[in-house]
């Protein structure tokens, strides 16, 4: 528990949105005053200090010195505790471009505002109540959060679904634990005897792995994977690339050979935020800066989670491909892709995907296999409950370590005291998650389910 | 100055301070309504049990008399949770109520330094600035001065006993209430709550039909409470355990609009876990059962005791359901059932010394803080008595952690979350309970009762000898490997061949008392030495990833909270934190981490005001 230095409501300042270019950007100020200051900075209709919380002004940013406008801007004002961080706020929405968004930073930093230390708005908001610990992680990743789908995996987070899950789990555990405890501390009592049950605890087991295994689902759609695309050259990979990309960024040509080093793009494919590496064409060379080239392209391969191999149907499956192919075999996930099917309409060798990246024939069925290689059998949609962060992986396999030793004590008939301390533990990691259960709601679910005492 | 000390009731906790007190050599006044009910046993006539047994032996262990008064007057003993792990096993036992009141008020008389005095206290003498406590005033207009005082009044406080229609002023049946001291109190601006607690029907042996009961024997061996000596040589006389049924059920929901505590007439709370027939009935009407335990109340009365049944209805309703028990049929009813409700201190008014927050020099102890049990009661004489003695030597008090003793436990819970129900120990309490043995309380605890001068010498020398002997044991058990000779005797040690025995005892199912065979040397120790060298090495795993847990605790603990903190003025925390910090005012970070509903960042807030005044 480290606690910033800084004072805990004075008027900070942030940008919300990406620092770079996008349509829209936007500032967040929170902190005691911060209406009155803001306004200050606010020309519009009416007064922002007017505006009760949840409403959104049209106006001008202008620093009150010079009289100087830096930008037209909506301002959404939020009153506390109604705002994300319990206190009041305001957000600004000006037009994107960087230099924008720096003269507005720099404005509200003359006008009594200091930026804002990294979570520093999340942990007002922490503080303030109006999010518990799970939630909190949420949001930093929704903030970061590449896709849509990571979105709505952290969105379903935030409203919830694993916190639910976790808790019911925790519950069940709660109930066998107070029959344990029940028959620990009334040994003369509970005469009809609960023996603890271990059907709930290899439920909670499964659903225990079951979580634990959506942790690389989690993963991918928070960090993204890395796709590399390779093959031959002049097998299309710049062409695919750019297809993905949809941006003119690496040189294409006709002559084999032009794109040299890898480049890098960030793109969303079957919803899945993917950092993608055009590689180097892969054949035996003796030109010394392309030889560097395609040795970089074997270190990116290794480092990838998906490698989306070229063939050129043109000139067919060479020697090379195939031993390309066999070196990638085993090591990372390859989809295989016949490109050019557009100017050489042979059929596709098994295992491959007939493909035209210049006319985007198969794209589709290339999504597919992009998904299903990074996902597997994952299907977690909107609302499913993911894990992705690795406290929250740690925690969880805690409680799975911590079960399998309570199972196997209640197998081997080891003794109540240890049976009960093992099981604690499993508790005890489940309420790192989502919150500790106290000795004292133990005892309330002994009393609600047995009658004990004398 | 007329005594360093008074304590006010003799009770289980009053008996603990008072002895304390005069025993750290401080001039003592004992003051009780009735010196012919000290010591009294008001309910079940056992002490020990679950988390209880571990009170006593602790209290035993600090240098507390409850170990011996039990072990000197039991007529029946039981190791609770053999089967259920040697962390959770604790000693029970039947006591004869007549003999223990009179040792236990034999003892006090005896005791130099310790006066007794018979006469109610109905009031508080306070210094100028109403800061302090500077002695007591009694019914009879006495007035009495000391340095510091201990309040034990159990369940007498403005008490009132509740049977069906009847009510009237008590706190025992047939004992007066002691009117007048919680008005003083509540006058002082103390919190002053009401609880409720209630008692069976006593009946006559000779009305009970054993025949139709299961008999419940002792154990042979009784093993001592207190650590002082290894044997006891006491009787042994059976229970006998009987069931309600579904008339007994039928007779006791007509008549429930009876009940004082159904009818409203009660108004303070009575213990979840000690539930009267009522409420069993009430609120489990699918059980079809309701287990008895009749209990002799002494070696020297007829009368016994209906353990499991407690109950306020009315005393002919009381007399017919009570008939519809196997055994009960032609039972005599010598006391009934009743409830009684009295005044209680929310104990969150204390600092863990026991001391109060408003008054300087008050201790506070036993039920007056809302606790229901004797040996909850006598832990709190003991630590009140101790910390007063030790504030009258000018010394810092004795806090025991949650870590190192049930009674830590206890106090932490009472003074950190306080009670709004009468609260009783479980081991589930306890996050350390494997590391809180009964049998280890001496190794826990008698070194810090000798440091203050409450424990004795010879009990200290003993001590130092189990020791040594035990770390004898435990290194002998590591240094001898199991050989393959030992395994052809002995085929389950196989998988241990060239391993030490003290890795062999990390299997459940590897006794000690097996390897004896083996190792001849063993036998040569007291086999009570032996077994806890065992659990010692049989837990250690478990203990080591506890200790873990402790010291991350610790840490937290080390943090010193002034309690003069003014909390309105400290930045960052909650609303709710800042009321509830202003009211316990912890002594230290990780207390303050414990009282409900507060949040880690109003934590994070503390540490960073405790470190920046370290290091400003």
């Amino acid at each position: 528990m480290n606690e910033p230095p800084f004072s805990l409501h004075d008027p900070i300042a942030a940008l919300a949105t990406p620092w770079g270019k996008s349509a829209v950007a936007v500032i967040r100020i929170s902190g005691e005053g911060c209406i009155g200051l803001a306004d200050r900075l606010f020309i519009g209709t009416k007064p922002l200090r007017d505006r009760p919380g949840h409403t959104l002004a049209h106006g001008f940013l202008a620093d009150p010195a010079s009289g100087e406008r830096v930008d037209e801007v909506l301002a959404a004002v939020f009153r506390a505790p109604h705002s994300y961080t319990g206190e009041d706020s305001v957000e600004l929405s000006l037009h994107g471009g960087l230099p924008t968004i720096a003269a507005a930073l720099d404005l509200l930093r003359r006008n009594g505002f200091r930026d804002a230390a990294p979570g520093e708005f999340s942990l007002r908001a922490f503080r303030n109540g109006t999010m518990d610990l799970s939630a909190a992680e949420a949001v930093n990743e929704i903030v970061n959060a590449r896709s849509d789908r990571a979105r709505a995996l952290a969105f379903s987070r935030l409203s919830g679904a694993l916190h639910d899950r976790i808790d019911a789990l925790k519950r069940g555990l709660v109930e066998v634990l107070a029959g344990i405890e029940a028959m620990i501390d009334y040994p003369d009592e509970i005469y009809e005897h609960a023996s603890p049950s271990r059907a709930i605890l290899a439920d909670t087991r499964a659903a225990v792995d079951a979580l634990l295994a959506t942790y690389g689902a989690g993963r991918l759609f928070q960090e993204g994977a890395s796709v590399a695309v390779a093959g031959r050259a002049n097998s299309g990979k710049s062409t695919l690339f750019n297809l993905l990309l949809k941006e003119d960024r690496s040189i294409v040509s006709e002559t084999p050979g032009t794109t040299r080093d890898f480049i890098e793009g960030a793109v969303t494919v079957a919803g899945i935020p993917i950092r993608l590496f055009d590689t180097a064409g892969l054949r035996p060379t003796r030109d010394e800066l392309e030889g560097e080239g395609i040795r970089r392209t074997q270190i990116v391969l290794d480092r990838s989670d998906l490698v989306v191999y070229l063939v050129d149907a043109v000139i067919g499956l060479t020697k090379d491909d195939e031993s390309v192919l066999a070196s990638i075999e085993g090591r990372t996930p390859v989809v295989r892709l016949w490109n050019k099917t557009d100017i050489a309409p042979a059929a596709a060798p098994e295992g491959f995907i007939p493909f035209s990246a210049r006319t985007e024939a198969g794209f589709p069925n290339l999504e597919a296999a992009i998904r299903r290689a990074l996902l597997g059998s994952f299907q977690g949609e909107g609302g499913a409950a993911v894990i992705d962060s690795l406290r929250q992986k740690e925690a969880l396999e805690r409680a799975r370590e911590a079960l399998a030793l309570t199972d196997a004590g209640l197998e081997r008939h080891t003794s109540y005291d240890l049976v009960a301390a093992d099981l604690r533990e499993a508790i005890d990691a489940l309420g790192s998650i989502t919150g500790e259960v106290t000795s004292a709601e133990i005892l309330e679910a002994v009393f609600s389910k047995f009658c004990v005492g004398k | 100055m007329d005594f360093d000390a008074i304590v006010i009731g003799a009770g289980h906790s009053g008996i603990e301070a008072s002895l304390a007190l005069a025993r750290l050599g401080f001039s003592t006044l004992l003051v009780t309504q009735s010196l012919d009910a000290v010591g009294r046993l008001s309910c079940n006539p056992a002490v020990g049990g679950l988390a209880k047994g571990n009170l006593v032996r602790e209290i035993d262990a600090l240098g507390g008399e409850m170990a011996k008064l039990a072990d000197r007057t039991l007529i029946q003993f039981r190791m609770l949770n053999r089967s259920k792990g040697p962390a959770v096993q604790a000693p029970r036992a039947q006591t004869d109520k007549e003999a223990y009141a009179l040792l236990a008020k034999h003892t006090l008389e005896a005791e130099k330094n310790l006066s007794l005095f018979q006469d109610t206290v109905t009031d508080f003498i306070v210094n100028a600035a109403g800061t302090a406590a500077e002695g007591v005033v009694t019914a009879r207009g006495r007035r009495f001065a000391s340095r510091v005082t201990v309040l034990t009044t159990g369940t007498f406080m403005e008490a009132a006993i509740f049977i069906g229609e009847y009510s009237g002023p008590g706190g025992r049946l047939g004992e007066p209430a002691a009117e007048g001291l919680g008005r003083s109190l509540r006058r002082l601006g103390f919190d002053v709550g009401r609880l409720k607690t209630g008692t069976p029907a006593r009946v006559l042996r000779r009305s009970v039909r054993f025949d139709e009961m299961d008999e419940q024997r002792g154990e042979d061996v009784a093993l001592p409470f207190s650590f002082a000596y290894d044997r006891i040589e006491r009787p042994s006389v059976p229970c006998w355990v009987t069931y309600t049924n579904a008339e007994t059920h039928r007779i006791i929901r007509e008549n429930i609009g009876r009940s004082p505590l159904y009818g409203g007439k009660i108004v303070g709370v009575g213990p979840r876990y000690c539930p009267s027939i009522e409420d069993k009935v009430m609120r489990f009407p699918d059980r079809e059962r309701h287990q008895i335990f009749v209990e002799p109340e002494g070696l020297s009365t007829e009368e016994m005791y209906l353990n499991g049944i407690s109950s306020s209805l009315p005393e002919e309703v009381q007399d017919r359901f009570l008939r519809t028990v196997p055994g009960l049929k032609d039972i005599v009813i010598a006391r009934p059932g009743y409830a009684v409700e009295y005044d209680y201190l929310n104990p969150l008014q204390l600092y863990p010394s026991l001391e109060t927050k408003r008054l300087a020099g008050l201790f506070v102890a036993g039920q007056t803080n809302g606790t229901s049990g004797y040996e909850e009661a006598a832990a709190q004489g003991l630590m009140a008595g101790l910390n007063a003695g030790l504030k009258l030597r000018g010394e810092p008090p004795l806090i025991l952690s949650r870590a190192e003793a049930y009674i830590g436990v206890l106090i932490d819970d009472l003074v950190t979350l306080g009670t709004t129900e009468p609260y009783r120990l479980f081991t589930s309490r306890a996050e350390h309970r494997l590391s809180l043995r009964h049998d280890t309380a001496d190794a826990r605890l008698l070194e810090k009762g000798y440091k203050t001068g409450l424990q004795t010498k010879e009990a200290h020398e003993r001590f130092l000898e189990k020791r040594n002997k035990i770390d004898t044991i435990k290194a002998l058990l590591e240094k001898r490997k199991v050989k393959t000779d030992d395994a052809t005797r002995r085929t389950d040690l196989e998988k241990f061949v060239s391993k030490s025995f003290a890795y062999a005892l990390k299997d459940p199912a590897v006794k000690l008392e097996d390897l004896i065979e083996l190792e001849p040397e063993l036998a040569a120790f007291p086999p009570a030495w032996r077994g806890q060298a065992e659990l010692d090495l049989k837990y250690e795993g478990y203990i080591k990833k506890q200790e873990n847990e402790v010291e991350r605790v610790k840490r937290l603990e080390r943090l010193a909270l002034s309690p003069d903190i003014d909390y309105s003025s400290l930045d960052g925390i909650s609303k709710e934190a800042r009321e509830k910090f202003a009211k316990v005012r912890p002594l230290s970070v990780g207390q303050a981490a414990r009282i409900p509903g507060v949040r880690n960042a109003d934590i994070a807030v503390l540490i960073v005001h405790v470190t920046k005044r370290k290091n400003p």
